[in-house]
């Protein structure tokens, strides 16, 4: 396991749904802002 | 780990019936875990909940990784946040339970055994 807190964000495109619309998403688009990235198991999960 | 499908559903059958308009952000699928794996929250079988705070330059400054049945706090997630904006705008530190608008640190080689004299929570 290494330590990923200091270290550049490994960069990453994905295909994603947002406002309505599917698109392509990468990370380093984003560059500039802040970025809170959050992982989940499924969708229609309770928690 | 869904397909953008399975987002648009919850979306609009649930996500949009507990916020007003539905969630305001991406939702990404991470097909097979590729994305997880980069940052090492993919078990083999799932993401777990892995959240991590990128700062405009593209650094990982904060991470936080649950396993599934416990959700995160977003309250905890903005204090970060607001933290770590503050410290890259002042170069300030912000000491154990620091909320916005409590007293910051300035770090100096003088503060070193000093702190009790000039941080009282």
């Amino acid at each position: 396991m290494s330590i990923l807190v200091g270290k550049e964000a490994p960069d990453f495109e994905a295909n994603g749904f947002h406002e309505g619309k599917f698109g392509k998403f990468k990370l380093s688009d984003y560059r500039g802002k802040c970025v809170v990235l959050c992982f989940y198991p499924g969708d229609f999960t309770f928690v | 780990m869904d397909s953008v499908h399975s987002h648009k559903v919850w979306q609009e059958t649930e996500l949009s019936k507990m916020v007003d308009g539905g969630v305001p952000f991406p939702m990404l699928s991470d097909a097979g875990g590729k994305i997880g794996e980069l940052y090492d929250v993919y078990n083999g079988a799932v993401d777990v909940r892995g959240r991590f705070i990128i700062d405009p330059k593209g650094v990982i400054q904060a991470m936080e990784v649950l396993t599934p049945p416990v959700g995160r706090n977003p309250e905890e997630l903005i204090r970060q946040i607001k933290a770590y904006q503050h410290q890259q705008a002042t170069g300030e530190v912000m000491p154990s339970g620091w909320q916005p608008g409590d007293p910051t640190l300035i770090p100096s080689d003088d503060l070193t055994g000093h702190v009790w004299e000039v941080w009282k929570p």
